[in-house]
Formats: structure tokens, sequence, C-alpha cells
């Protein structure tokens, strides 16, 4: 058996070159320090996407777009054998994946990993947390119950308050003056085929750069001599540990959907008045709690355009900053670019907060 | 209705059980579990003439003595305080039945306390065999302390026939040793057993990734503590199913019972807890194995924590699945979870279920004012919903009803009260017991807290204000 | 991989071990392996299988005999299996008989005649059927209940698949 084994990997390994791989990933080593932590963020929303394709792909198999959408998920939640489980895990995994892609930009922001070379790192994982977003925002839509339908009609709000494009925009994106049967049609068609065709190949790029480049040191660490500091191979260490997280992330991941399961509530029925409280997911809370607030001191167009221009803005310097925080020395544009991640992460925290609390 | 009713608003009385007795049993367990832990580490030590391992299983038994004398201890009480504000009348029953099991449960946990603190004060002081008789002696004493206790726990499931002939008769304790040594005495003391053992390698585990001073004994002892993790991954599942055939039939069936929200036969509480003990445990497995039996002398307190939560989920899972089983008893086959009896439903039916206690005569009255039916709608509330359902949080009452209006809610709590033999509801739920008008002010109280302005006692209140409103203009 | 742990295990493989490390291992890994494949292989087989199993109940019943059922007074109902699930029949007061699956379509629980005030009820969240035709009247149920064909023939009450 183990003979077998042994010829067949080295057929395998005479036309792949496996043995290079291994040697390769053999030789390169992560760092260690006591800040290593943040580094399995990326791999666990890795995970997460890879079970976000894989639930996709099962709740594909009886979802209906279109005026049957609300019907197929009931079936899908209450008739079909473990429906309520596949499409729990599917809804949860899409919100740690979310969770776990904004820890890991922001570990990547403060521990300054975006510095030169890996400034394409940066700017191909700001395209791949944008286009989460709006698979999260898409997804949301597609069981057609209360909850997403309203969500969605706030949501669209954000976009809807962009200068000029914004209104045809969002009128593209819903397919008619109304969320509807099209709406549906339209964000099924952007989440299981067009956003998954940007989002793999800009996900090949970014992995390709991060074995390219290897992960980069703290400054902290950086500025110690050589022989302090401390790596670990990433084959097979690193990677073992990595698995584990990916393990716990599924642990986790199977503990919410089979105990907290994903509710479905009544069908969408646009002329019913909207449940109070409503409000759309937590990830666009902070957008969306901006949005009011200026729409609060400067009232009508002007406050909601304003808005969301300064959070265009705010994401238009959060993507250069590389650009101006680009040398690994610890002057004071890297104290600057410390300062605006901080305050960046206390608008979004606190927004949310604020938008959850005023609901 | 002996006692006033604790209410806890979101999470209800229960969780607050629930949630210091997970704590507690993660701690006791240990206790129980790492008494032999000590004591045969010092004795390996001993024999193997090994001398650096004295120093970390020093510190380990110093951690061991902080966390089970003072968090192990506390909790404990913690559970009394809850149980007995949760759930007085069966809290109340137990002691009456098992106040000499408690008697000598105190004894043997003196002495273990006892023995801890010497055990830990006496390091390097005495000569080393009899220090390793004081862990011995810990040992026995915190194992007694498990066999006792487990008496309890298993007869509130179980009580057996023997007890539940003279229940209610005032002669209980006379069947103690019966009902003690009840149908699933043994397998839940074997799998407890198995728990603790676990555990002790657990926690020791979680000790040793923090001293990294001596890699190669780090290394050794991590390793020889993930052996502790071997028995119960090869027997738990014969003790399993040895547990489930001493359990009665209609309990069993309870796990098959799919959540009433969800309607899809698949969807039962066996599949749920079966499906994260089975990954919990695959993980654990997997992690010790990667990382304590290949780099053992890497293993880090992120690992160690990582495995005891692992631990915590698996263990509160199947505690869980424990509590749930005897649904909707708080002892089997003698007092409903809302701690009526069983037997004095038909009285109680009969005579009114607010009209005896001193906590709720003064609303049981016939008075027929809105206000007078909301009083003594919420004091049925209280009284016969509240150890399970909350308002708005846990199992909420507000979500459960949401759609229904009154008629639908008094057909619901005429079908509750009927507990016919096919009723759904007779699987997990008492029987819901009163006379005619404290069931429909029931159904009135929760009609008004459910519909607001549109339930029945709102719109009375309404045309009763219209009215005077009317008199007044005259 | 298999290099690896082949190789950590031979470095520390004590002398009188019981069972190899390597056989032990096996085991272990065996172990974990089937605890995922069937935590995560089981719900997706029957995810996947599930018009399946579907199929095969509406299959293996088509028709079920009731005898002796025709004594049913009318204004009377009873409850019988139909393949796997529960059914009522029901007799009504103009003679006429209906049967209908007693599943609620809301959530699956079991639905029931109630004779005072002729109509079917569902006691977990107050769903109503017509009695005649099992259309939703009231409540959350989304869909009627399946209704069936029926006859009566020598005392004995045949119900069959619409």
């Amino acid at each position: 058996m183990a003979k077998l084994i042994a010829s067949i990997y080295g057929w395998v390994d005479e036309r792949l070159g496996l043995e290079e791989l291994l040697k390769f990933a053999k030789k390169k080593t992560v760092p260690v320090h006591k800040h290593s932590f943040w580094y399995y963020w990326g791999g666990i929303s890795l995970f997460f996407f890879i079970v976000q394709a894989f639930t996709g792909v099962l709740l594909l198999v009886y979802y209906r777009p279109g005026p049957d959408a609300y019907e197929s998920v009931r079936q899908i939640t209450y008739e079909i054998h473990f429906g309520w489980l596949i499409r729990s895990a599917h809804s949860w995994s899409a919100n740690l994946m979310v969770a776990s892609v904004f820890i890991h930009m922001f570990s990547v922001y403060f521990m300054k990993a975006y510095r030169a070379p890996r400034e394409f790192g940066w700017w191909s994982g700001m395209l791949l947390l944008i286009i989460t977003l709006l698979f999260g925002f898409s997804g949301y839509l597609l069981p057609m119950d209360e909850l997403a339908y309203f969500a969605t009609k706030v949501g669209l709000e954000i976009p809807n308050a962009l200068p000029l494009i914004g209104e045809p925009m969002t009128n593209l994106f819903r397919g008619g003056l109304e969320v509807g049967e099209l709406t549906v049609q339209r964000f099924f068609a952007l989440h299981v085929v067009v956003m998954p065709a940007l989002f793999l190949p800009i996900l090949v790029f970014h992995l390709w750069l991060v074995q390219k480049h290897g992960n980069a040191t703290i400054p902290s660490e950086a500025a110690k001599p050589k022989s302090e500091q401390k790596s670990i191979p990433f084959f097979p260490n690193f990677l073992m540990n990595d698995l584990a997280m990916w393990l716990i992330a599924l642990n986790v991941m199977a503990l919410c959907a089979s105990l907290f399961p994903w509710d479905l509530g009544e069908p969408a029925d646009p002329l019913k008045p909207a449940p109070t409280g409503i409000h759309p997911e937590w990830y666009f809370m902070s957008a969306f709690q901006v949005l009011k607030i200026m729409g609060n001191i400067f009232p009508g167009a002007l406050g909601e355009g304003l808005g969301i221009t300064i959070f265009t803005l705010g994401l238009i310097l959060w993507t250069l900053i590389p650009l101006y925080d680009g040398k690994s020395e610890n002057g004071r544009r890297a104290r600057n670019a410390t300062y605006f991640g901080l305050l960046a992460l206390g608008i979004l925290v606190v927004t949310t907060i604020w938008g959850y609390a005023v609901l | 209705m002996n006692y006033p009713v604790w209410d806890v608003p979101i999470i209800g009385s229960g969780w607050v059980i629930g949630i210091i007795a997970i704590l507690h049993t993660l701690i006791s367990q240990f206790a129980v579990g790492g008494g032999l832990y000590l004591a045969l580490a010092e004795h390996k030590a001993l024999k193997d003439g090994r001398d650096d391992w004295f120093p970390m299983l020093r510190r380990h038994s110093k951690f061991f003595l902080i966390l089970t004398g003072v968090f192990g201890a506390v909790s404990g009480v913690g559970i009394w305080f809850a149980i007995g504000l949760a759930n007085p009348e069966s809290t109340s029953t137990l002691i009456h039945n098992f106040v000499f099991g408690w008697a000598m449960e105190w004894v043997f946990f003196i002495i273990e306390l006892t023995a801890a603190a010497v055990y830990y004060y006496t390091w390097g002081k005495i000569p080393n065999k009899l220090h390793n008789q004081v862990g011995w002696l810990y040992a026995v004493s915190s194992f007694l302390t498990l066999v006792i206790i487990n008496g309890i726990l298993t007869f509130m499931l179980t009580p057996g026939d023997a007890w539940i002939e003279v229940a209610g008769t005032g002669a209980e304790s006379s069947r103690f040793w019966q009902a003690f040594f009840n149908p699933t005495y043994f397998p839940s003391l074997f799998l407890r057993i198995l728990v603790c053992i676990s555990l002790a390698g657990i926690w020791a585990l979680l000790s040793y990734s923090r001293m990294n001073e001596d890699p190669q004994t780090k290394a050794e002892m991590i390793t020889w503590s993930s052996k502790w993790l071997i028995p119960s991954f090869v027997l738990m599942p014969f003790f399993f199913a040895w547990y489930l055939a001493s359990v009665p039939e209609v309990n069993r069936q309870l796990l098959q019972l799919g959540i009433s929200t969800i309607g899809s036969g698949a969807f039962t509480q066996v599949t749920r807890i079966a499906l994260i003990v089975v990954m919990t445990t695959a993980t654990i497995v997997g992690i010790v194995y990667f990382f304590v039996r290949m780099a053992p002398e890497d293993f880090s307190f992120g690992h160690g924590v990582a495995v005891l939560l692992l631990a915590a989920v698996a263990t509160s899972a199947t505690e869980y699945a424990r509590e749930m089983l005897r649904k909707p008893y708080t002892i089997a086959r003698h007092m409903y979870s809302n701690g009526i009896r069983q037997a004095s439903v038909a009285r109680l039916n009969e005579e009114g279920y607010l009209t005896k206690s001193h906590w709720t005569r003064r609303v049981a009255g016939d008075a027929q004012t809105p206000e007078a039916i909301l009083a003594k709608g919420e004091a049925m509330f209280r009284g016969q919903c509240l150890a399970c359902h909350t308002e708005t949080g846990y199992r909420a009452m507000k979500k459960y009803l949401k759609g229904r209006n009154n008629e639908s809610i008094a057909n619901l709590m005429k079908t509750l009260r009927d507990y016919k033999p096919d009723s759904p509801y007779r699987a997990y739920m008492p029987q819901l017991v009163g006379k005619p008008d404290e069931i429909a002010a029931l159904a009135d109280y929760l009609d008004y807290r459910v519909n607001g302005k549109e339930s029945r006692l709102a719109q009375l209140m309404k045309t009763r204000e219209e009215g005077e409103k009317v008199v007044e203009a005259r | 991989m298999n290099k690896a742990i082949s190789r950590i295990n031979g470095a520390d493989a004590g002398a009188g071990d019981l069972m190899s490390r390597r056989t032990f291992a096996q085991i272990l890994f065996t172990g974990v392996g089937l605890c995922y494949a069937g935590a995560i292989g089981y719900p997706i087989y029957r995810y996947l299988a599930s018009p399946i199993e579907r199929a095969k109940e509406t299959t293996a019943v088509s028709e079920v005999t009731l005898p002796d059922a025709a004594k049913l007074e009318p204004g009377a109902a009873m409850m019988f299996k139909f393949g796997t699930k529960p059914a009522l029949l029901i007799h009504h007061q103009d003679g006429t008989w209906s049967a209908m699956e007693a599943v609620c379509t809301h959530l699956a629980c079991t639905v029931q005649y109630q004779a005072e005030e002729n109509r079917i009820y569902c006691a977990c969240h107050g769903g109503v059927y017509d009695v005649k035709t099992g259309a939703a009247i009231a409540g959350p149920p989304p869909k009627g209940l399946k209704a069936f064909n029926v006859k009566v023939q020598d005392g004995a009450v045949i119900v069959s698949k619409a």
C-alpha cells in the first residue's frame, strides 16, 4: 500500500513538481512575535469564502429566483432535510466572513503591512472587501422576506445619495423604481455569476502576492537585530496552525448555525408598512448612520450627498495610504497613518453603535 | 405558588442557573479529575525519580487550588442561590429528600478543601510519600462528592418507581437509597468520571502551556497530560449508549422533537446537539494531536484556551441535552418545571391556582374590570409560564404568540389546559392549571401584552374611557 | 505529510507501547476524519436526497383502504396514516366525505378537526383550513392541505391520491 502511494506520488511529482513546491513551502517562514495571532485572519476569511462557495452551490440546487424566490427559500428551510442547516451555515459564514475580512484589513493596516513592496496586496484586498460587501448586500435580498425586502430598500438609499450618478445607477441595480421580482432576478445574477467572476481572479492575485512577498513583519519587530527575530517554517508549522484555526472557525460557524438557525420572516409585501426598527445589515450600519446624521444636519439631498461624499473620500484616502506611508521608517507619516487608522476605526465603531442605539 | 417569582428579563431565570452551572461543572469536574491527576503525577514522578516534574506540579497545584477552591466553591454556592430563587418548590423537594445526602457531601467537601490546601502548602515540607498520600486523600474525598451529587442529579430525571410511590406523602425520605441509586445513577456516574478525567488533562495542558522555563520537561508533561483525554474518546460512546438506554423511552423521544419554529423532521435537538458534540470533540482530538503530540514544547496558552473552550462547548451541549430530556418536569413524573406537582393538578383546577397563595390571593377575585383581569392574568403568567418563558428574550412569549388574536390565544390556552393525550405540547410543556376564569385572564393578559391596542382588554378600556368622557361632557 | 508524521513518531516512539504510535495515529485520524465526514457529509447527503425520499414516499402509497370507516357518524372525523403521514377523514353533516393530509403547511404540526366550529385547526400557530377542500382560510398557512379522493365501497372507505 505504502509502495503504491509512493509510486503514484512519484508519478505525479515528476509531472507537476510537487517536491519543488514542498521545498519552497518549507523554506518559506512566517515571523513569530506577540502579534502573530493577527496573521491568521486572512486565512480565516479565505476559509469562510470557501464555505460560502460550497454552501452557496448547495443552495443553488433548490433556490429559484424571481416570483418563486420566497417559496423556494421556505421549502429549503422547512421541507428539505437539513435545508435549515445549509442556509444557516451560508448566512452565518457570510457574516463571519465580513467580520474576519474587517479584522484582517485593520490588522494589516495597524501592522503597516501595506508598505512597499506590498501595495498591490493592499489594493487588491480593498477590492475584495468591496466585493465581499456587495456579495452580502445582494445575497440578503434573495430570500425575499419582509426583512430582506425592507433592508434592501433602505440599503439602496446609500448609493442613491451619490451625487449625479446615484439615482440612475440605483435604478439600474434595482431594475425598476421599487424593489421587486426583477430586483431579485438581477441581484441573483450578480450574486452567483458576476461577483464570483470578479472576486476569484482578484483573490488569486491577492494570494499570489502573499506567496511572493511573504508575511510582513511589524515595524517594532523589524527594528530588532536579525538574531532576535523569531520565525517558524510555513510548512508544516504555520500551515498546521492555520488549519487548526480553520477547524475552530468551522466549529464556531457550526455552533452558530445549529444553535441560532436563520429565521425566515413573512413574505415581502410592498403594500405593508415597514416593520419598526428596520435597518441594513450590521456592516452597512455605519454608512447608513453617517447618511442619517448628515441628513439631519443639512436637510435634503445636500446632506445625503455630503455624507456619501465624505464616506467615499475617506475610502479613497484609506485605499491610498500606502502611497503616503510607504517607507519602512517610523517617522511622522507613520504616526499620522496610525492616527488616521484609529480615527477610521473609531468612527466605524461609534456610528455603528449609534445606529443600533437609535433604532 | 408558595413562593414569590423571580423575574429575570431576556435570558430567563433558567439560564442564570444554566450559566453558573456550566461554569461550575467545568471547574468542579476538574476538581474531581484533577485530584486523581495530581496524585498519579506525583506518584509517577516519585517512582521514576523525576525531580524536574515537581516544580511544575507544584505550580499546577497552586492553580488548581485557587481555581477549584475559590471559583469552584463559589460557583457551587451560586447554584444554590440561583435554584432557590428560580425554582424554590423543586429545591425544597430536593432538600426534603436528600438532606442526609447533602450532609455527607458537605463532610467530603470539607475534607477535600482541607486536603487541597494542605497539599499545596506542604510541598517539600513533609516527606514526599506522605505528601503523595495527602494527594490521594484529596482524590478520594473529591471523588466521593461526585458520587453523592450524581445521585441527586440523576434522581431528577429518573426518580424511580419506588420513590414515586411515596411522593407527596411526606415519607419520601424513607426511600432515600432507592431514589439515590436510581436507574440512571451508574451510567451517569461513569460518564461523569470520564469527563472528569479528560478535564483534568485539559486544565493541566492549559496550566503547563504557560510554563516555558524548561522546554524539555514541559514537552514531557504536556504529552503525558494529553493521554488523559484518551479514555474519554474511547469509552464515551459506549457509556453514552448505556445512559440513553437507561432513560425512559418517553424522555428519549424528546430528543427527536423538532423545535416548534422549524418544521422539518431533521431539525431535532438530537441533530443539533450531535452536530456540536461530534464537531467539537473531533476538533479537540485534532488540535491535541497536532499540537501536543507533534510539538509539545510549543504548546501555547492560546492552544490551551482553544481546547478548553471547545471542551466547554461540548460539555454545555451535553448538559443541555440532559436538561432537555427532563421536560416538562424538574423532577420527572412528580413536579413540573414551573413547580406544580402533577398530583395537585386536579385540585388546582377545582379550587383555583391563585386562591391559596399568600402572594396572589389578592388578585384572585372575580372582579371583571380590565385592570383586575390583567392583574390576575399577570399572576398566572408569572406563576406558570415565567419558569421557562420570558416576555421578549429567550423562548419569548411575544415571539411565540405573534400574529395570534385573542381567540387564537384563548384556543391555545384551552389546548394547554385540556392536555389531551395527543396534544403536541404534552411532550415538553406542563399542563396549564387553574379555574376557567384564571385561564381566561391569562389569555386576556397575553393578548394585551402581544397585541397592545388591538387587544380585547385595551378595547374595553377605550370604550370605558370614551363612556366616561361622554359622562363628563354632560 | 505522511513523512513528517512518521519522522516525528519515529523519534519519540517509546519502547513497550501496547500499540505502535503509527497505528494509534492512523486510528485517531480515521476516527476524527469519520467524525467530520459524518457531521458534514450526512446533512449534505440528506439535503440532496430530499426530493428522492419525497418521490419515493409519494409513489409508495397511492391508495389506502379504511375498513369499517363508513360507520363514521356524520359530523365526525378520524385520523389515519396515509403512507408515513397523518391524514384526516371527515364525514360531513350533509353526508359527503373529505380526506386530506393532516400536516399543517405552515410548520408541519398535525392539524385537528373541530366539529363544534366545523373547521380544521392547527393548534401550533392557529392556522384554519376549510373542512371540505382543505384550503387555507385563516392564520399563517401559506397554502391549503393536500386533499385526497374519497370513495365509499362496501362499508369501507377508500382514500386515494387526487
